[in-house]
């Protein structure tokens, strides 16, 4: 029967949103594969709102059939229910016209929010920056360290001369070659859904611990794909020093001191990352992590199309 | 005949305009009206529109802002550095920074964790 169905779906959602997302936030294994781990993040996301709309869905449309699809098709076309319809399942149903909505328009809205202060700041930054040493990076008169790039359709990489200053010629290589790896693999796209949905849903802590985590994950990312770029014998040292002349050097009250999720901690991680590398991921180990990812979202999908357990 | 070199005038898309002003009003630190304007970039032969255009703009974004003389004078608001350092606060503050709007290579820590990394650099010493 389709209510069996929508309560394997409610439990699904239930896992989905604090056991699973602690575990892997939690998890060691991440930072031996840091790709793989931010697809698993994506796969949970995904689930995770396929189940709760889906759990609604189900329930809502259960007098009409023995299965989704059959019961969505038999109410569209106006066919009387086979079993009574109780007020619960009205209420399901809008709740999940409602959530679908929300969730689609909390990203979307955010999207817009995020793009739209993207451009501002570009365009302020565009009228003080200087050309930088190579043709892609931009020179910010500055004391303070810093380096960032704006992602988007007209990227933009900016280094300050405080961090010209303070870092040697090959740190200041591997900087660029970071930030370059953040725009040059979309980065931002990662992030865009755990931004919204931590947006959304403030008072669910699962939803700030999981872009704490997915944030972090992207900077181990982008110092792996660095790492290739860059030459000399030890370019994770660099790497690695670039980071703590950089975090270390107290901007004061010049500049933001930074992310309200990035704490110390998460920085020192980054560099013992470097300095002493974590074995990576064996292929089987990979294999079950994206098998795993891959199953989350054939759970739930499986359970809205197929006839009813 | 001798060849002629092609007309080497600096590129006038609005953007490169808006730097140039504002370069302009910053080096002078005096009001300035659009007129007078029109006159320093007379080897781009601007018309007054496009002086218009361009302050409007770049007031706007807060660079500039004008009196209530007639003619109107025009002066940049506050110092490059000035502009920077608010510009950096707002570009690496907490509102941007909850919508990801940009990726910042790393934050600064406190004074304990800075001496904890670099011992961690000192320890792995090679």
């Amino acid at each position: 029967m389709l209510p069996v169905t929508a309560a394997a779906l409610a439990v699904l959602a239930a896992l989905l949103a604090w056991p699973v997302p602690a575990l892997l936030g939690r998890a060691r294994w991440p930072g031996r594969d840091p790709l793989v781990a931010l697809v698993c993040w994506q796969a949970l996301g995904l689930a995770g709102g396929l189940s709760i709309i889906g759990a609604l869905l189900v329930h809502g449309l259960a007098p009409w059939g023995s299965s989704l699809p059959g019961a969505w098709w038999s109410w569209i076309r106006g066919e009387p229910a086979g079993g009574a319809v109780r007020g619960d399942h009205w209420v399901a149903m809008t709740l999940a016209a409602v959530l679908a909505l929300e969730l689609v328009g909390v990203l979307a809205l955010s999207w817009y929010r995020t793009a739209r202060t993207r451009r501002r700041h570009r365009q302020l930054l565009e009228l003080v920056v200087a050309p930088g040493a190579e043709p892609d990076t931009r020179l910010l008169e500055h004391p303070a360290p810093v380096a960032f790039c704006i992602p988007g359709a007209r990227p933009l990489l900016v280094l300050s001369s405080g961090m010209v200053a303070e870092l040697g010629e090959a740190e200041l290589a591997a900087v660029v070659a970071h930030e370059r790896a953040h725009l040059r693999e979309h980065h931002h796209l990662y992030l865009l859904p755990f931004v919204a949905w931590e947006a959304a849903l403030p008072v669910l802590p699962a939803a700030g611990r999981a872009h704490a985590a997915v944030r972090e994950l992207v900077e181990m990312r982008a110092d792996d794909a660095a790492l290739p770029e860059l030459g000399g014998a030890d370019p994770r040292r660099t790497l690695a020093r670039a980071i703590v002349a950089a975090a270390g050097r107290p901007g004061g009250a010049e500049v933001p001191g930074g992310a309200l999720a990035v704490t110390g901690g998460a920085v020192r991680a980054r560099v013992v990352r470097l300095l002493e590398p974590p074995a990576s991921l064996p292929r089987s180990g990979r294999i079950a992590a994206l098998g795993s990812a891959g199953l989350l979202l054939l759970l739930p999908t499986a359970l809205l199309l197929l006839p009813a357990l | 005949m001798p060849c002629e070199l092609p007309d080497r005038r600096p590129v006038n898309t609005l953007g490169e305009l808006e730097r140039s002003v504002l370069e302009h009003l910053w080096a002078v630190g005096t009001p300035v009206t659009a007129t007078r304007l029109r006159d320093e970039f007379a080897d781009r032969a601007l018309a007054l529109t496009t002086v218009h255009t361009v302050l409007t703009r770049l007031e706007q974004k807060g660079f500039v802002a004008h009196d209530e003389s007639r003619p109107r004078q025009f002066q940049a608001v506050g110092t490059r550095e000035e502009h920077v350092a608010g510009l950096m606060h707002e570009v690496l503050g907490q509102a941007g920074d909850r919508q990801a709007a940009l990726a910042r290579f790393v934050g600064s820590v406190n004074d304990d964790e800075a001496r904890l990394l670099r011992e961690l650099l000192a320890g792995d010493g090679r």
